[in-house]
């Protein structure tokens, strides 16, 4: 199972600050993801439209920006995903 | 003149002689305001090599020309000086509502010279100037002597004053202004505080003349549409604050602990902003003329530390949490407040804790030096040193100036984790490369504001650039260092960035001076001002080999967490900073530059 943190206004969509997935790819997960936490989270994280411009999306710390493979990135039983509504401070 | 009020206040304390003069027109529209203004009147006036505690260094208080005007977070002013904690040019910036009071009096700025035979405050309402006596409030915490001056000037007046720690020359003392609002780095509280000088109180019933009303009015409403439409100053910063960043920042794998021994706190979510918004905070608090709201009244409701205060922002939340490896968070507030009461930086203070920890850790120091026992994650530690710091108490007077001066006491300068004898904040370098070339070439030490590169590297604003990589680095933190410089200067806050750039701000400029800046204008006064506090800095004795990180930050790799194993790669960028800047080898700006700026 692959660790999922969710953080900030993230957590109000998810009702939880963290959850264990059943995925092989990156992509896999946020389409599980999405089909349970409903609209809010399609539209704000992953949908089908793809990844909301307003989402950071890191796989063990690394943002999906930068991952070779992107939304194809494989994943294993320890990898930890994390997700972000844009966020910033100082 | 527009925007510009067009005035100087100068008061020798020395002498008692209190004067005005002309804002030079050529000066402003070159050097805009504030921290650039500042610099430059700050550089032609006082000898770099300066005793910054003497006498004949002097403090200025300086406005930009959209401070007090209806621009967007346009509350903001520097103090500008020379830092005792640094010896370098030290600019340091504070919003609230002083600034935009100074203008309302009818100034621009203040130079303030001399030192003043007894404590003394000084009384601003309008053209009336006065320096009062403050014995009676020497000694005093910063709330109680804000309220004391309130009571006996204006209620509506506004103050910017030091604590104790200013008072004893702490080498990071602040200025408070507000009460909770604090120009806090360098030192600039001390330097307040050798010159006797316990307060400043201003009055205005004036206000800003903007050049032309219809064009601004416009330029402010499109910037605040863009502001009130950001996720981040609509929604992140408004909801947590400044310590959203705790989680992320760990996650990422750059979030400081134990000293920079390591960039992961295992615990970091018991100090976020999540946590803190749920159990902590009471409200928002915002500065003059701000939609972003990003401070904080926060409360300790019960146990030894319960108060009410505020903040504590993402860099002090850092400083006594994951960087002390302490987990609580009353402990990590009431020394925060500790320090806003005593007038001292928290990122300078809880980094030379922190260093101080890893010394007793080490065996360097003992309990006998220290006076309890100093490990790391000791929460009681944090509040107890705080205040001994503020009043040079025991253990407290060797920390009070700084970790540099500390650790190098002990034989152990590789412990203090500085930039020109200035702590740097909670950016791992290691793992955030832009951020390591930011603070190595910051004209003020260690510093994060100088040029925000986690922006891009970490949160991807305005776009995603790789935080390993370096090879583009360089060219943007010249334009990051540039607009904020510019930025500062304009008298508004630097967190507007995060929706609006050059040419919004260009635009409000424009409008309100009635001077035609361009976006490329504005970035070039950016990029003469970065110049002229490197002079400066040069000339007061400082060097290519002051560019640089602390040792464990090119030597040691990060053990732990997802940056592990990466160290900074500064010596692959730092020449190729200095040519994108225009400088010699050796870090020095060309003739031909200086030329092209106006420097020559």
């Amino acid at each position: 199972m692959v660790t999922v943190r969710f953080f900030a206004g993230i957590r109000e969509i998810t009702g939880q600050k963290e959850t264990t997935v059943a995925a092989s790819t990156l992509k896999d997960l946020l389409t599980n993801l999405a089909a349970k936490h409903g609209l809010r989270f399609q539209h704000e994280v992953y949908g089908p439209e793809g990844v909301s411009d307003e989402a950071i999306i890191l796989v063990n710390g690394r943002h999906l920006e930068h991952l070779p493979e992107g939304l194809e990135t494989e994943l294993v039983p320890d990898d930890t995903v994390a997700i972000f509504p844009l966020v910033g401070g100082g | 003149m527009y925007g510009w009020i067009g005035k100087v206040l100068r008061v020798n304390l020395t002498s008692g002689k209190i004067s005005t003069e002309p804002l030079n027109e050529k000066l402003a529209k070159d050097f805009i305001g504030a921290r650039g203004l500042g610099a430059k009147i700050f550089s032609n006036e006082v000898d770099p090599n300066v005793d910054p505690l003497s006498a004949e260094n002097k403090l200025l208080f300086v406005t930009g020309p959209l401070t007090g005007t209806l621009a967007t977070s346009a509350g903001r002013y520097n103090v500008v000086t020379k830092g005792p904690l640094t010896g370098t040019i030290a600019a340091s910036n504070s919003g609230g509502y002083f600034g935009p009071e100074l203008k309302y009096a009818g100034y621009d700025l203040i130079i303030v010279e001399g030192r003043a035979e007894k404590p003394a405050y000084l009384w601003i309402y309008n053209d009336k100037v006065e320096i009062r006596c403050a014995e009676h409030l020497w000694g005093k915490l910063t709330g109680e002597t804000t309220d004391l001056l309130l009571q006996e000037t204006d209620p509506e007046a506004k103050v910017a004053c030091i604590g104790p720690g200013g008072e004893n020359m702490v080498l990071f003392a602040g200025i408070v202004n507000d009460k909770h609002r604090a120009a806090g780095r360098t030192g600039v509280g001390a330097v307040m505080g050798s010159k006797n000088l316990k307060a400043v109180v201003v009055r205005g019933t004036g206000g800003v003349k903007v050049a032309n009303k219809e064009a601004f009015r416009e330029a402010v409403l499109d910037a605040r549409a863009k502001l009130m439409a950001h996720p981040v100053t609509s929604g992140g910063l408004p909801t947590y604050g400044t310590n959203v960043l705790i989680n992320i920042l760990n996650q990422i794998g750059s979030l400081p602990t134990n000293n920079f021994r390591t960039a992961y706190f295992e615990e970091a979510d018991k100090i976020s902003g999540e946590t803190m918004a749920e159990t902590k905070y009471l409200r928002k608090k915002a500065c003059f003329a701000c939609t972003i709201s990003c401070g904080r009244v926060s409360a300790v409701k019960s146990g030894p530390w319960a108060h009410v205060g505020e903040g504590p922002e993402y860099e002090a939340t850092w400083s006594y949490g994951s960087q002390c490896g302490v987990d609580d968070v009353d402990a990590i507030i009431k020394a925060n407040n500790l320090c806003d009461q005593l007038g001292i930086d928290p990122i300078t203070m809880g980094s030379t804790i922190a260093c101080a920890m890893e010394l007793f850790e080490e065996g360097v120091i003992d309990q006998e030096t220290t006076g309890l026992p100093l490990n790391f994650g000791n929460a009681e530690a944090l509040v107890k040193l705080t205040e001994d710091t503020g009043y040079q108490r025991g253990f407290g007077a060797e920390l009070a100036a700084g970790s540099y001066r500390l650790a190098n006491k002990y034989g152990h300068p590789e412990l203090s984790m500085t930039v020109k004898k200035q702590e740097i904040p909670a950016y791992d370098p290691r793992g955030v490369q832009g951020m390591g070339l930011e603070y190595a070439t910051s004209n003020r030490g260690g510093c994060h504001v100088r040029g925000y590169l986690t922006s891009p590297e970490v949160l991807g604003i305005p776009e995603k650039l790789d935080p390993d990589s370096t090879e583009e680095k360089p060219a943007w933190l010249k334009t990051f260092q540039d607009l904020t410089a510019a930025l500062d200067s304009a008298g508004i806050c630097l967190f507007t960035t995060f929706a609006i750039g050059g040419p919004e701000i260009a635009d409000m400029l424009s409008a309100a001076t009635g001077i035609d800046y361009s976006a490329e204008d504005f970035l070039h006064c950016g990029d003469r001002i970065w110049n002229l506090e490197r002079l400066f800095n040069l000339a007061a004795g400082l060097t290519a080999a002051d560019d640089n990180l602390p040792p464990r930050m090119l030597e040691e790799p990060i053990p732990t967490g997802p940056n592990k194993g990466k160290v900074s790669k500064l010596p692959e960028m730092l020449p190729v900073y200095y040519q994108v800047r225009g400088w010699s080898s050796d870090g020095i700006p060309t003739d031909e530059k200086l030329t092209e700026l106006g420097l020559a």
